[in-house]
């Protein structure tokens, strides 16, 4: 799950890292100026389009303020602004703690050019970081690296709380970019992505602004015109390779998981259903956990409830089988023996 | 070199759950030695005739255990994993879904520091037909015989698996490693066992987006692996950025593609298809019954 700026910000400054002084703005807020009003929407970019105003003087706050909520940016229109007090910005650095998937590991990342530009900078320096412990030489390493001496025990400091920030929040990602250095020789975190593991939710109280993202049902194109149904994350990915090899143009990608019934097939189909140009729905099914009779009990019961629903083309196998292939027998929908007739049967129907 | 996952003395973590009960049954049928089963403040109870204790050291105390199999629900994972290093136990198999990467990263150290081997989590675990049934891989669809199938992902497992049998074509292993990002044994070491049992004469291996496992793999085939490996990547049609179902299937940089993974099987020397079906029929068409 991934936070916004305000709500990653927080997180950080409870661990005690600096953030700059700020305020949530509602429109009729007076704030001290001068200052910086970013909108908080979770897409990268936001400076280039437009999403952060410096405000100068009281009276352009309003207009600022009206023009940001009303500014969508890469599809997102905020409900939140952040007004944030203007640093005095001596040089930017670039500082992020992750977990790294090749080591299992965690590790630190640290640029000294910060900023926009980041993505550009070749040569990070980095750091395995699976004690606290490390903290105090990777401290000493990165005052030295910044070439900030006199900001060595400070610089201890924020990874000994950024380790702890990311741990104790079930953090997969924390990004401080840039990490900004003041005239008045102050660190202090000026931007921050944060992501966390949404698997860890049970142990939290997480109430934040995105919810966590669908990972069971993504929609690949919306203008498709072949909707996907699978069970297990490798057989629906599975599917829609073939679904492309055959030719059709699949809308999504969907899990039913292990154990699937009749309540979470009828909510796929009726989130199927929406898309525009749809003009058959796959389903591939192979019962391992599944009961492919479930399945089957399932399928007829959205054809009754569901009106205009495009022509299925099923593929069944695994357990129980038998017993599926007779309930849908039964009620008039036909089996298909494998994946391939089942693409080449849902092609012909296909006129676009 | 003793074969971990030909070990006779099998307990169940979590037995006494929905999960726990119900595969507990299956393992058995399918003729797994099952001589415990641990849940915390259960003792004393059974499941399927199988005496339940309340922690690992307690069934030590008369026996030998050589494999665990885990279906502790995700909050409490780790404990039951840890629980396993620290009894040494020599295989553990985790089944459990959903486990904090946090939690895994703990799980992680303590196997460097130990000589316990973890297959898992967000796994099915391992199906040796007619020797083993370690997990949740239904042994309905296996057939005895020579071919290993190794994979992230459960369907594809017992669908490749299901197709071979169909075609007359046996397993010896099929094991699935898991679709988690901390994961315990990768490809590689699943491909080293194959290469080194000389039963097994063909390796058919699935990937998916997400990660540089497939890329190890491919690099560990062209230099170590003479027995002839089929592959197949799933999720060529990935949106950039998306996880899709598993953990660890979210396409990052170029090179953790799927295209881009196929290209390395078949630079090492493996038999890459495009799709599931052209798998099992590459696979079939080099076989000689």
């Amino acid at each position: 799950m991934k936070l916004l700026e305000y709500e990653a910000k927080r997180l950080l400054e409870s661990a005690g890292i600096p953030v700059p002084t700020s305020l949530l703005t509602e429109p009729s807020d007076i704030l001290p100026t001068p200052l910086l009003l970013k909108s908080q929407v979770p897409a990268g970019g936001r400076g280039k389009a437009g999403g952060i105003i410096v405000v100068n003087t009281p009276e352009e706050l309003k207009p600022a303020i009206d023009k940001l909520l009303n500014l969508a940016i890469k599809g997102f229109t905020p409900k939140t602004l952040l007004a944030e007090e203007k640093l005095n910005i001596k040089k930017e650095f670039y500082l992020s703690i992750l977990i790294d998937r090749q080591s299992a590991g965690i590790k630190i990342f640290a640029h000294k050019n910060g900023g926009v530009e980041v993505e550009e900078n070749t040569n990070f320096k980095s750091w395995s970081i699976n004690d606290k412990k490390r903290a105090e030489q990777i401290g000493q390493e990165l005052a030295d690296y910044y070439e900030v001496p006199d900001q060595t025990f400070v610089l201890q400091d924020l990874i000994e709380n950024l380790y702890d920030c990311f741990i104790k929040n079930d953090a997969t990602l924390i990004e401080i970019n840039p990490l900004i250095l003041t005239e008045e020789n102050n660190l202090i975190a000026g931007d921050c992505k944060m992501t966390l593991d949404d698997a860890a939710a049970f142990r939290h109280d997480w109430n934040f602004e995105e919810k966590p993202a669908e990972a069971n049902f993504v929609t690949i194109d919306p203008d498709g015109n072949t909707a996907t149904i699978a069970n297990g994350a490798g057989l629906a990915m599975a599917t829609v390779d073939a679904a492309y090899e055959a030719g059709l143009k699949p809308a999504n990608f969907l899990d039913i998981g292990g154990g699937a019934n009749e309540a979470t097939l009828l909510k796929a189909f009726k989130r199927i259903v929406e898309y525009k140009n749809l003009q058959a729905i796959i389903i591939n099914i192979f019962a391992g956990i599944t009961r492919a009779d479930e399945v089957a009990k399932a399928i007829v019961s959205a054809k009754k409830q569901i009106k205009d629903l495009p022509p299925l083309f099923i593929r069944l196998a695994g357990t129980n089988y038998e017993a599926a292939e007779k309930i849908l027998t039964e009620n008039n929908v036909a089996l298909l023996p494998d994946l391939e007739a089942t693409l080449l049967a849902a092609k012909e129907v296909i006129h676009d | 070199m003793t074969n971990l996952f030909e070990g006779k003395n099998v307990i169940v973590q979590g037995i006494t759950g929905a999960h726990g009960r119900f595969q507990t049954k299956a393992m058995l049928a399918a003729g797994t030695n099952i001589i415990a089963g641990t849940t915390p403040g259960k003792a004393g109870q059974e499941v399927e005739g199988v005496k339940v204790y309340d922690s690992i050291k307690d069934i030590q105390e008369t026996q030998q255990i050589e494999i665990s199999v885990i279906f502790v629900p995700a909050p409490y994972a780790k404990g039951a994993i840890l629980e396993a290093i620290a009894a040494n136990v020599p295989l553990i198999i985790c089944i459990t879904e959903g486990i904090p990467i946090h939690d895994m990263l703990v799980v992680n150290n303590a196997l460097k520091a130990s000589n316990s081997v973890l297959l898992g989590p967000n796994s099915p675990g391992a199906l040796l037909p007619g020797i083993n049934k370690l997990g949740i891989i239904p042994a309905s669809m296996s057939l005895k015989g020579n071919a290993a199938i190794v994979s992230r992902s459960g369907t594809l497992t017992y669908e490749t698996m299901a197709g071979l049998t169909d075609r007359g074509i046996g397993q010896k292993y099929v094991i699935g490693i898991g679709g988690d990002i901390i994961h315990g044994m990768g490809y590689k070491e699943c491909l080293e066992l194959f290469e080194n049992d000389p039963e097994v004469n063909q390796i058919v291996l699935i990937g998916e987006i997400g990660g540089q496992d497939e890329i190890e793999a491919a690099a560990y085939i062209k230099q170590s692996v003479t027995t002839p490996v089929y592959a197949y990547i799933t999720g060529h049609h990935a949106p950039a950025g998306v996880q899709l179902g598993h953990a660890g299937a979210i396409l990052g940089n170029d090179n953790e593609s799927a295209a881009a993974k196929s290209q390395a099987l078949g630079e090492a020397g493996a038999h890459v298809a495009s799709t599931m079906s052209e798998l099992v029929q590459i696979v079939a068409n080099t076989t000689t019954p």
